[in-house]
């Protein structure tokens, strides 16, 4: 099975479980052709081990070498050296065993032994990858290649969608084009419906591309299958984009929670924020609209000290209350209630997207995604419980997708927001969040925790890289690979969805072939005239 | 504790000081020598006087000129040195087998275009019964000598001989050589003892004289000439010769007029303590050599013949050496000045002895260790044939050191 | 099997470690690190030459300058034929291998040359098989000889290399097999590939 010859890096030397395996490059390897984040098998005596160099550095046998010149200024003398007294030498982060005849009735183990002195250690090939990672289908979603391969990663998609996950990479690595190849994949394999917050309107239609022409969306690749739902139907039409529904938002349907959310953004104080329950415990579902009546004047003067409410802080509340109304999607009363077609929609197993369009501010964005998300999800808990007391079919399984996750989840809120809350009660009522963060050091740590599965590209501070990283064993061998990622096209993805972590190119998006690839559930597509169409 | 060098320390310095003491008589004696010896211009009356004295001491036989000198003649192109010396293991009375060894060593130069060399020795042991005793051929039981110690050491000149005509027997046909032995040609060891007409002929005529001819022979067809070396002579013949001159009678007469007269009296006591080689040491120039004279020695005149033997001085550049020659050498110009250039030029081969004669006696000598070597050896045949190796008490005794 | 292997000299003195032999024609000696054999019945021994030397025969007997009217070395020797026949040249060994039924082995054989044994020089073809182990080195690294070992290894590894051919990479081979031997005295290692040109 295993016929493709494997080029031999090196032998083990030293080395141990907690600290990784220590390995000597043989003298035919250049220590420049050896990467960080490059995937190795190790051939032990009787087990194979499936590891990834994680670090590189040079060794020399007697410290005097480096103090005589000739060794630097004498090829002759340099290249009798290297290999002998002097070496490269790499470092190996086991992760899985796997038996020495291959045998796929257990397929790999997580590692808890290690390799004896002298194991040849090989670059892992195609073949390796893919009992690894198992072979593209319909389930096994290819995102990329492992670095300076050719073969096919796999991510388990139905896994992935068990948990909530995370995108992580700082500014301009690619996490928007990294977060459009999940959805597609969810979206192929039919493991999850996706209800994406798109607050930069880059995966409804298309999406922006550096110095390149704009990228197919989701409902480009995938007609049938995807609405585009709007904030702003103007900016939609402005931009050749054809929606399936206007949402607007009823004062009735902002909850106090909601502005709770909004205190910072708006600018708020305590008070005010309670104030909003109070307001609500009065009025009820008309709290807004009641509390944009009160004037300056001295009935309302007195509501409000009979509810306990403060003038200033009163005035706080309704200027902030006032920005939220200003909001031309938010009108005292709308037909159509955007909460219910969007369910509809998804019960439908339709994906949606909501664009924002000139509303891209954080406030808009944190207020829309909490409310609708709010909403949503108390009607999947009631649905998945009644599932279960009649033994019927549970809701489709939903990935809401999130981006400034850290505007949601950083400690101050993330106790109050519901994407809190479903991060933590992982799949129990079948939705999950999909998190695309630059900041990770901004989120919970608990909510972190939650993340089953994380892909990160590029980060350059050291808080984000602890908070990625945090509670992975092997933490600091990682740490090593992550933080040498060239800053575009290179992630690294670990968790529950893939057996081990593991660093790669992620795979073309916005190639014809790529488009052909990705769109292969529907080939309704026209490539070329696509654009001529709006 | 072998010599006592204390007791012996004051002899060998009172030695050293008559030694001083008589250095200045002699240098006086010497200048007067040679002052006497440049200045004898009438070669043929000397020779003519020398010829009708009778003096107790050998005089020189004056042939052509008396005090003359003469360079080297230019070397040949193409030459050969064929030498020869020997050693001996004498007969050990103390030891169970009778015998002797005579090692002969041989050397064959050429030099010029294609220089060779060939180096040999031969060792010849001898045993039976003609060869360690020699009689005559009207053997009477009891008229035998016994070839060993003076007699051994003229067998062994005899061998030395021979093999040196067999060297020069390989002499290609027109080409120039010399042969070389070292020491007198003159047997003087024949005189010193009685030894009975058998063995003078045995060692003359049967013998060196028989070799010397063969050499001769070979003349027809090459050119070869034979010399003998004598480093550092002792020879007085020719200041004897000087005594002649400055002596007051007409014709030289030591039993008729010196009788009784004590030493230092007589006219010619000035030339006592002198020998040939100091004047010649100061009248030669380097590389030159005397006029030739020849041996009035009894027995070199009544039976060497056509070999009787002529000599030479040359001085090298650090010593006079004394020269001989056959009478065929000494009469051939070409032969002669042969002589002179090569041995000349083996000298300075050979820091100031000829080389090829240095270089025989290399191949023939027989060290302390090659002795004992052989007579082991012989011990371990003698053993393994079961014959006894009785040893007498006294070679015992004297091989270890014990108390 | 006396082949086409070049005669060099007679072994005069033997041990298993390593044998002297006199050279037939005077000077004509081996190079240092040269690799000779011997025969021993079926076996075949193999030694590196670690150096030589012309002297007198007889060991009381020391040459001396001859030259001073002579114009040249070679009139010298002319001038004095003797000389051919007093001197001797003579070259010393050291023992690292053998061959037995076509097979080599680089440890040193169960017993030393014979006295008289004929010395042949190696032929490229022997050399290159020779040398296609290196564990041999370490018999050099520990000889007793007279040039320091650092040369006898170089210039052996130099003259192996030369059958090898320059781009064989055999002294970069050879140079990795010292720089194993050596470690931890790399002085004495760099000495040495030093002197590999």
């Amino acid at each position: 099975m295993n016929s493709q010859a494997q080029k031999k890096l090196g032998i083990v030397i030293a080395g141990s479980l907690n600290q990784g395996i220590q390995a000597r490059l043989d003298n035919n390897v250049s220590v420049e052709e050896v990467t960080v984040g490059n995937l190795v098998t190790i051939q032990g005596k009787s087990r194979r081990f499936f590891g990834m160099i994680n670090d590189i550095s040079l060794e020399v046998t007697d410290a005097g070498i480096l103090q005589s010149s000739s060794a630097a200024e004498d090829s002759f003398i340099s290249e009798i050296l290297s290999g002998t007294a002097t070496y490269g030498a790499m470092q190996v982060a086991p992760y899985l065993t796997l038996g020495v005849d291959n045998s796929l009735t257990d397929g790999p183990q997580p590692v808890k032994s290690i390799p004896s002195h002298f194991s040849p250690v090989l670059l892992a090939n195609e073949a390796d990858i893919e009992l690894v990672f198992g072979r593209e289908s319909k389930e096994n979603f290819s995102i990329g290649n492992p670095l300076d391969m050719e073969v096919k990663l796999c991510l388990d998609l139905p896994e992935f969608v068990r948990r909530s996950n995370g995108v992580f990479g700082k500014s301009g690595t690619g996490k928007t084009f990294l977060t459009r190849l999940l959805l597609v994949g969810i979206l192929q394999s039919g493991a999850a419906v996706n209800l994406v917050f798109d607050m930069h309107n880059e995966y409804g239609w298309k999406g922006t591309r550096e110095k390149a022409s704009p990228v197919k969306g989701l409902k480009q690749l995938f007609p049938s299958l995807v609405s585009v739902f709007t904030l702003d139907e103007k900016n939609s039409i402005d931009r050749g984009v054809s929606t399936d529904f206007v949402v607007n938002i009823g004062y009735d349907e902002i909850k106090p929670e909601d502005i709770s959310l909004l205190r910072q953004t708006l600018n708020l104080t305590d008070q005010a924020v309670s104030a909003t329950y109070q307001l609500q415990k009065r009025y009820g579902n008309r709290w807004i609209e009641e509390a944009m009546k009160l004037e300056d004047n001295e009935e309302s003067a007195e509501i409000l000290n009979s509810l306990n409410i403060h003038d200033a802080t009163f005035g706080n509340l309704k200027r902030g209350l006032r920005n939220i109304c200003n909001l031309p999607f938010v009108k005292p009363q709308v037909k159509e209630r955007a909460v219910e077609k969007v369910l509809e929609y998804l019960e439908n197993g339709k994906h949606v997207v909501l664009e924002f369009g000139r509303f891209r501010d954080i406030t808009t964005y944190i207020l829309i995604a909490n409310l609708l998300t709010r909403r949503i999800y108390e009607r999947y808990q009631a649905k998945t419980e009644r599932a279960m007391a009649n033994d019927s079919a549970p809701p489709r399984p939903l990935v809401i997708t999130i981006e400034e996750a850290h505007k949601f989840l950083n400690p101050g809120v993330a106790s109050q927001t519901i994407f809190g809350t479903i991060a933590r009660e992982m799949r129990k009522y079948n939705a999950t969040l999909l998190v695309i963060d630059q900041r990770p050091s901004g989120i919970d740590e608990e909510v972190m925790s939650q993340l089953g599965t994380k892909i990160t590209g590029l980060l350059d501070s050291e808080r984000d890289i602890d908070a990625v990283l945090a509670g992975m064993s092997g933490k600091s061998a990682l740490k090593s690979v992550l933080s040498k990622l060239s800053s575009r096209q290179q992630a690294l993805i670990f968790g529950h969805a893939v057996p081990m972590p593991v660093a790669f190119r992620p795979r073309d998006y916005g190639t014809p072939e790529s488009y052909k690839e990705l769109g292969s559930l529907r080939n309704d597509v026209d490539d070329d005239g696509l654009e001529d169409l709006w | 504790m072998a010599l006592d060098l204390h007791k012996v320390a004051s002899s060998l310095f009172g030695m050293t000081n008559d030694f001083a003491a008589s250095q200045e008589t002699r240098a006086e004696n010497l200048a007067n020598a040679i002052k006497i010896f440049a200045s004898a211009n009438n070669a043929k009356s000397l020779k003519n006087k020398v010829e009708a004295s009778k003096t107790s001491w050998l005089v020189a036989e004056i042939v052509n000129d008396f005090n003359g000198k003469h360079k080297p003649g230019a070397l040949p192109e193409e030459f050969g040195i064929l030498a020869t010396d020997g050693s001996q293991i004498d007969v050990d009375r103390h030891r169970g087998a009778r015998c002797y060894l005579i090692n002969i060593g041989t050397v064959a130069l050429k030099y010029g275009n294609n220089p060779r060399a060939e180096l040999n020795s031969h060792p010849l042991l001898f045993s039976k019964e003609e060869d360690l005793a020699a009689r005559p051929d009207n053997y009477i039981p009891g008229r035998e000598m016994m070839v060993e110690g003076s007699l051994l050491g003229i067998r062994r000149t005899v061998e030395e001989f021979k093999y040196l005509a067999e060297l020069c027997a390989g002499i290609p046909k027109k080409d120039k050589a010399l042969a070389l032995v070292d020491g007198s040609l003159i047997m003087w060891g024949l005189l010193s003892k009685e030894y009975p007409d058998y063995i003078v002929d045995a060692v003359l005529e049967n013998g060196i004289l028989q070799q010397m001819e063969s050499i001769w022979q070979l003349n027809s067809e090459r050119q070869v000439a034979l010399a003998s070396y004598i480093s550092f002579s002792r020879s007085t013949d020719v200041v004897n010769a000087l005594r002649v001159l400055v002596c007051p009678h007409e014709k030289a007469d030591c039993d008729k007029y010196c009788t009784g007269v004590s030493t230092e009296e007589r006219p010619c006591a000035c030339f006592d303590g002198i020998r040939d080689r100091d004047i010649f040491w100061q009248s030669l120039d380097c590389d030159e050599r005397s006029d030739v004279f020849a041996s009035r020695s009894r027995i070199n005149c009544t039976r060497y013949g056509r070999h009787r033997v002529h000599f030479y001085y040359i001085k090298t550049f650090d010593e006079i050496a004394r020269v001989e020659v056959p009478e065929w050498v000494a009469n051939d110009a070409e032969l002669l000045s042969l002589s002179h250039s090569l041995v000349i030029n083996q000298c300075y081969k050979g820091q100031g002895y000829p080389v090829a004669l240095s270089e025989a006696h290399e191949q023939a000598v027989v060290t302390g260790a090659d002795r004992e070597n052989f007579y082991h050896l012989m011990d371990e045949y003698m053993a393994g044939k079961k014959l006894s190796v009785t040893i007498s008490a006294k070679s015992l005794s004297k091989k270890t050191r014990w108390v | 099997m006396e082949g086409v292997n070049e005669r060099l000299g007679e072994v005069i003195e033997a041990s298993t470690g390593g044998f002297s032999a006199q050279c037939y024609k005077l000077y004509e000696l081996p190079a240092l690190g040269e690799l000779v054999k011997c025969h021993y019945d079926e076996t075949e021994i193999l030694a590196v030459t670690c150096g030589g030397s012309t002297n007198s025969f007889e060991p009381g007997r020391r040459p001396i300058a001859r030259g001073h009217d002579e114009t040249s070395e070679d009139s010298l020797y002319q001038n004095n034929p003797q000389l051919n026949q007093l001197l001797r040249s003579e070259f010393g060994t050291v023992v690292v291998g053998f061959r037995q039924e076509g097979k080599y082995y680089h440890y040193l054989p169960s017993f030393p040359v014979r006295l008289h044994s004929f010395v042949y020089r190696c032929s490229d073809e022997e050399i290159i098989a020779f040398g296609e182990s290196l564990e041999f080195l370490i018999l050099l690294e520990g000889a007793q000889c007279e040039v320091p070992v650092e040369e006898l290894i170089a210039a052996c590894i130099r003259r192996m290399s030369v059958s090898n051919g320059p781009d064989s990479g055999f002294s970069v081979r050879a140079g990795k097999k010292l720089t194993e031997m050596y470690s931890g005295d790399y002085q004495r290692l760099r000495a040495i590939l030093a002197r590999l040109r």
